[in-house]
């Protein structure tokens, strides 16, 4: 089996032990890994703002970079989502768009319902994990089980937390046209955090603003992508 | 009412500063409803009663001339006095009627978010009227002459402190008043209210079409009361508000307080038929106002028309995590939270309201909590992309996502602006976004190495 | 042109080949085993007292009241106390028309006479037991010839509009008796 990651712009600069992670985990579960080198965004941002004329170019070159793979995988929840969902919104009647939702997947959803892995290893044993679900990932492709399983079985004991499928607050474009607004759901967000050793999820764009609100209000704690600790879960 | 939906970015960022109560107010009292609501949801077949109501709503949308004429009919033959209203000027018209035939000097009010669209409050008091809002909440924002923050809460944005401030200083309450005491006092007020008014005013849930039937729900008495009491009923309904038949009530009373309160019903439902009979208690004129003020417009719009579907159960807002953070006040109209977020452009125009549907972060929430499956986040995109195709979005914000999108479509560019982010200058453009960032959370920290860049190094398998 | 022809015809123009949404049946629902348990669970549940009693057991239930002021179907046999003007009684006696054990309800007819159902501090409602629904949906398609109101008492007036804390009796009355006769 091959697979192309995607590795998506934020993941690709603020997380790039995730694409590493990613990428050593499929090889081990005997997956071939390809990196097309010309993807850059999936054109998200734009497209959540309404931009859709700067949008729709960076989705058309995404689906050519991605033309040729058996699957595509992301690191990502909202940009998987963007993929399988917006895509045939965005490029009305584009049968590529169509044939690209189809293939794409988020990864522990593509761990899960494609390769049928339900536990990696036992490298968490132990470890005390706060998971908070990416709205898009949680809602819009649905995924809730695969990345608990997936830590769960790991020996990973994943704390409860009230607000764990509240929106963070980050929403791309919205973190910085109502700064005030998105920090205070950060703050819920934060205020509710059980004591966990590490906070993890698919997606790197809210890890991204969750971290950083935790290093502004001086909060200590391990921030890691989920894929991360998958590889963790296998390697130990 | 005035519209300062432009406002909305400034004005959250202003309460949030100001007036840090309100979020915990807000965030308490929506998360208790939202409780409520799941346990309420659980306990039902829920998504057959969902996608059951949203096929009822849409058959009547897409046969509301239909619909709209029998229950006109129905109504007359009920005895109704039936009015058509578009503008707010109309309803106005059937209101200055009333009070001058009647000789109204008092009306009672139950809640209804109609009236505040119309401006039925003002209107009244140029004409001399006294006008008691008799829902608790809507009564105090009345006394503090604020506009309700909440379809069905309407003052879930104040603590109890500050209520039993106000009534201290208008009642001579004890400051440490309980809530008992506090609605014994506002019972008081309001009974001598009810029993002295000539005229009462309502909304309604629903209008059934088959039996002209106006239903109405609530939990205090209120509605009972300001329907049952004053010789006269004002009734104003939205012309989306229609239901075909009687029995349809079965499913949308019980779902609509699942959906708001989380109860099975709401512990009173008020359906009407028409003007008390020979020699029974209760109004001697009822009239129903239908409402367009926008309303066939949203219809006409095949992208949006959806909206028209909302019971406005306010299930949206306890779900909505932006909404919990102010409350409706910034939102700056009638309607906030996520359906105001769609509806207010639709009802206003887009250019008046275009902040709005920006103030989401496409979180879905709304939509598992709608009980008629309106698809918030989808309209929300729709109207975020036409505030963007006209214009209407900050300038800045274009020249962002051109440069961003101009820096994307080329890899060799991508490469650039990744070196940029570590170190060297990014794109004018871009330098505004980086700011509002850092200012909450510090700066941006870089993986020492893009991926890309690992890439090579994974691939050689180090 | 009028108010009402300019928005019907823009209502037709919208609706122009606009694909039509049928009407779904009302779903077949299963009779529910034990109404009057359900009915009294549920009305317990809502903070309401339910009894379930034969004619004696209602006039005792009475019996505790100094006044009260009667709906207009309510029988002679119950009308053993003293009659208030309702602003006044401390207690409102009304005749429902029947009762919905799914939810917990009365439905009380405008025409016994609203006052007594709204203004008194405490309802007792009296309602035959053959008249107690399983559902609201049966109740509804069973009902014909409304009455020129209809209200659904479901329990106590209450709010939580003052600082999120329940309150009862606001406006309406605070407490809801419903005696079942059997
Ligand atoms: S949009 Fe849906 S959830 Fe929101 S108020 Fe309307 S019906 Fe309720």
């Amino acid at each position: 089996m091959r697979v192309a990651l995607f590795i998506t712009c934020l993941a690709d600069q603020f997380y790039a032990e995730a694409g590493v992670a990613a990428v050593r985990l499929l090889r081990a579960l005997g997956v071939e890994v390809d990196f097309p080198e010309g993807q850059t965004c999936c054109g998200q941002p734009a497209f959540n703002a309404g931009h859709w004329d700067e949008a729709r170019p960076l989705a058309k070159r995404t689906l050519e970079v991605f033309e040729e793979a058996e699957y595509v995988v992301l690191p990502s929840g909202s940009c998987a989502s963007m993929v399988k969902n917006h895509y045939p919104e965005l490029l009305p009647g584009n049968r590529e768009a169509l044939a690209m939702a189809e293939k794409t997947y988020e990864l522990s959803q593509f761990l899960v319902r494609v390769l049928g892995v339900e536990k990696l290893g036992e490298g968490l044993k132990g470890r005390k994990v706060a998971y908070h679900h990416g709205c898009h990932a949680l809602r819009e492709l649905g995924v809730r089980e695969e990345p608990l399983l997936l830590l769960q079985n790991a020996g990973a004991e994943v704390l409860p937390w009230e607000a764990w499928e509240e929106c963070c607050g980050f929403g791309g474009l919205f973190s910085v046209k109502l700064p005030e607004v998105s920090l205070a759901m950060a703050d819920r967000k934060l205020a509710t955090l059980p004591e966990a050793e590490v906070l993890t999820s698919t997606d790197a764009g809210c890890l991204l603003h969750l971290s950083g609100r935790m290093g502004k209000k001086g909060l200590g704690l391990r921030v890691a992508p989920l894929a991360t600790l998958l590889w963790e879960a296998y390697a130990g | 009412m005035r519209a300062k939906a432009k406002l909305y970015p400034k004005e959250a960022a202003r309460l949030l500063r100001e007036k840090p109560g309100v979020r915990e107010a807000v965030t308490g009292a929506t998360l208790h409803f939202e409780r409520n609501r799941l346990k309420a949801y659980a306990e039902v077949p829920i998504e057959e009663w969902r996608e059951r109501a949203k096929a009822v709503k849409d058959h009547v949308l897409t046969h509301l001339d239909h619909y709209l004429e029998l229950a006109e009919r129905r109504l007359r033959e009920n005895g109704v006095q039936v009015h058509w209203a578009e503008t707010p000027e109309d309803a106005h018209r059937v209101l200055r009627e009333v009070v001058h035939r009647r000789g109204v000097k008092r009306a009672v009010k139950a809640k209804s978010m109609l009236t505040e669209e119309l401006g039925v409050n003002p209107l009244l008091e140029s004409l001399g009227v006294e006008v008691y809002e008799t829902d608790l909440g809507e009564y105090l924002i009345q006394l503090l002459g604020e506009p309700p923050s909440h379809i069905v809460g309407p003052a879930i944005h104040l603590s109890l402190g500050e209520i039993q401030k106000l009534f201290h200083a208008r009642f001579g309450t004890p400051l440490d008043a309980s809530p008992e005491a506090l609605a014994q006092v506002a019972r008081r007020v309001l009974r001598e209210a009810f029993l002295s008014a000539e005229l009462g005013l309502s909304g309604a849930n629903f209008l059934v079409a088959e039996t002209g039937t106006l239903a109405l729900m609530e939990n205090e008495g209120n509605i009972r009361l300001s329907t049952s009491l004053p010789k006269v009923h004002v009734a104003f309904v939205g012309i989306e508000k229609l239901l075909p038949r009687f029995a349809d009530l079965a499913l949308f009373l019980p779902l609509t307080a699942r959906a708001a309160t989380g109860q099975r019903l709401a512990t009173f439902v008020s359906l009407i038929q028409g003007p008390a009979r020979e020699g029974e208690e209760g109004p001697e004129e009822v009239h129903v106002v239908l409402v367009d003020h926008g309303r066939t417009a949203l219809l006409h719009d095949l992208e949006a028309w959806e909206t028209l579907r909302c019971l406005r159960c306010g299930a949206c807002l306890n779900a909505c995590p932006v909404y919990r953070q102010t409350g409706g006040h910034p939102y700056g109209y009638v309607y906030s939270g996520p359906i105001g977020a769609v509806l207010d452009p639709g009802l206003l125009t887009l250019e008046e309201a275009y902040p709005l549907p920006y103030a989401s972060t496409l979180c879905g929430a709304c939509y598992e909590a709608c009980p008629v499956k309106i698809p918030i986040p989808r309209l929300l995109l729709t109207w975020r992309h036409r505030a963007a195709e006209e214009g209407l979005t900050p300038s800045w914000e274009h020249g962002a996502m051109r440069a961003f999108r101009k820096v994307m479509e080329s890899p060799a560019l991508y490469r650039l602006f990744s070196k940029g982010l570590r170190g060297l200058p990014l794109p004018q453009d871009l330098l505004p976004l980086l700011k509002a960032w850092t200012e909450g959370r510090g700066p941006l920290r870089p993986s020492p190495k893009p991926f890309h860049e690992l890439w090579k190094e994974v691939a050689d398998g180090r | 042109m009028d108010a009402r022809t300019r928005i019907l015809a823009r209502v037709r123009r919208a609706l122009r080949e606009r694909p039509k949404a049928l009407l779904p049946e009302h779903p077949h629902l299963l009779p529910k085993e034990d109404p009057l348990a359900l009915f009294l669970d549920r009305l317990r549940e809502n903070g309401a007292e339910g009894h379930l009693l034969d004619e004696e057991g209602a006039r005792a239930l009475l019996q505790g009241f100094p006044g009260a002021a009667f709906g207009r179907g309510v029988p002679e046999a119950f009308r053993l106390l003293p009659e208030l003007p309702p602003e006044e009684a401390p207690l409102g006696v009304s005749w429902a028309l029947f009762a919905v054990a799914e939810t917990g309800s009365v439905a009380l007819s405008g025409e016994d006479g609203r006052k007594a159902q709204l203004l008194p501090p405490t309802h007792l409602v009296l309602v035959e037991a053959k008249r107690v629904y399983g559902t609201l949906l049966e109740a509804l398609q069973d009902l014909n010839g409304l009455p020129s109101a209809l209200g659904l008492h479901s329990g106590p007036s209450k709010s939580a509009d003052i600082g999120q804390v329940m309150v009862k009796g606001v406006h309406g009355p605070g407490r809801l008796i419903v005696a079942v006769l059997l």
